[in-house]
């Protein structure tokens, strides 16, 4: 680089090097319209964003492969194990606190699967397709709240 | 569903740019128009991205922020006052909640490292390209030195373009007219690291 570039010619070469080394993850734009695609989802709703647990052992599941991934948001923690079955997979979920709370699990292109905890907070899906996945867990206790998490790729 | 009634009918925000476009999507999507809310995804997603990895996650964490910050405009769609504002408010959320998360892991990620293997040096390619991929590779490894508020900073500027210079400084909390000057000094600071590195 020549020290006598100007000001705007710099800004340009940073431009060029964040937009090609540092870009937008491909598919990103397309996983989020569908993660904001949620039809049922009126205003009264208070709607919570949970956070996916990055844990280190974890973290494969995030490249594709089964295992066991955590959300959280406030005072409620959902673990969810994923086991391959075939061409689709089975999921089993712990929510804590317990409660007979709904939950649902939304695959792109897929439609989605719902059910109820029981109340000891556990619950099965079985036959889930594998993609671009979202959970929503409508609490039992509070008509009003629903946790929704970013997608996860399974 | 709305989308069969709106398919045929010439969308108002779909001429419009910048400001404009956006406010006029806020307001089609408050009626309920899902295409107007998947526009600007569309369009400001990159702007949310790239300020959550400005403030230093890592592109797997990065990648979550951007969803959570669009449920989060979704949530609030009915609540905000002024539309126009938009990208200003997008830029806010984005920062609170790469803060929020930065506390709870209790650290920032060291970006320079994940970068600097981003850099494609592997690459065949002729001469001057691997020259001119030397040279990214330095000056990239010079803007990661950067204060992260610089690096911010530039960041915003580059992908905010001059029309949102002012919702820039709004969430940076700096005065309107000091964003010029302060890019100038992050500019010559990455000049000198720069200069630094390569010892030219």
């Amino acid at each position: 680089m020549r020290t006598n570039h100007t000001d705007d010619d710099l800004m340009a070469e940073v431009a060029r090097l964040v937009n090609e080394l540092d870009p937008l993850p491909p598919g990103l734009v397309e996983r989020t319209q569908f993660a904001v695609a949620l039809d049922d989802i009126d205003r009264h709703v208070e709607l919570e964003v949970a956070q996916w647990a990055d844990n280190r052992p974890l973290a494969g599941v995030r490249g594709g492969m089964p295992g066991t991934i955590t959300f959280f948001v406030g005072d409620l923690t959902v673990m969810v194990n994923v086991t391959r079955t075939g061409e689709r997979q089975r999921i089993d979920g712990w929510l804590v606190p317990a409660g007979a709370h709904g939950v649902e699990v939304r695959v792109a292109d897929h439609g989605s699967a719902v059910t109820t905890a029981d109340e000891g907070g556990r619950f099965v899906l079985t036959e889930v397709p594998r993609g671009t996945t979202q959970l929503l867990v409508r609490m039992n206790a509070e008509q009003s709240r629903t946790v929704v998490t970013p997608t996860v790729d399974l | 569903m709305t989308e069969l009634q709106t398919a045929s009918m010439v969308k108002p925000w779909a001429e419009l740019e910048g400001r404009d476009r956006h406010a006029a999507c806020m307001l089609a999507a408050r009626d309920g128009d899902k295409e107007a809310f998947d526009a600007l995804v569309a369009d400001l997603a990159p702007l949310v991205w790239h300020v959550a990895r400005g403030s230093g996650l890592d592109r797997t964490t990065a990648e979550d922020v951007v969803q959570t910050v669009w449920l989060a405009l979704l949530r609030h769609l009915h609540r905000l006052t002024e539309p126009r504002a938009l990208a200003g408010w997008l830029i806010t959320t984005t920062r609170r909640e790469a803060n929020r998360i930065q506390h709870r892991a209790g650290g920032t990620v060291e970006l320079s490292q994940e970068m600097a293997e981003r850099t494609p040096t592997t690459d065949p390619s002729p001469e001057h390209e691997v020259l001119r991929t030397e040279r990214d590779h330095q000056l990239w490894s010079a803007f990661h030195k950067l204060s992260q508020r610089c690096q911010e900073l530039l960041r915003l500027t580059v992908i905010a373009g001059r029309a949102e210079y002012r919702a820039v400084a709004e969430a940076l909390h700096m005065p309107h007219g000091s964003i010029g000057p302060t890019r100038g000094r992050c500019l010559n600071n990455l000049r000198s690291l720069y200069d630094g590195d390569s010892g030219s």
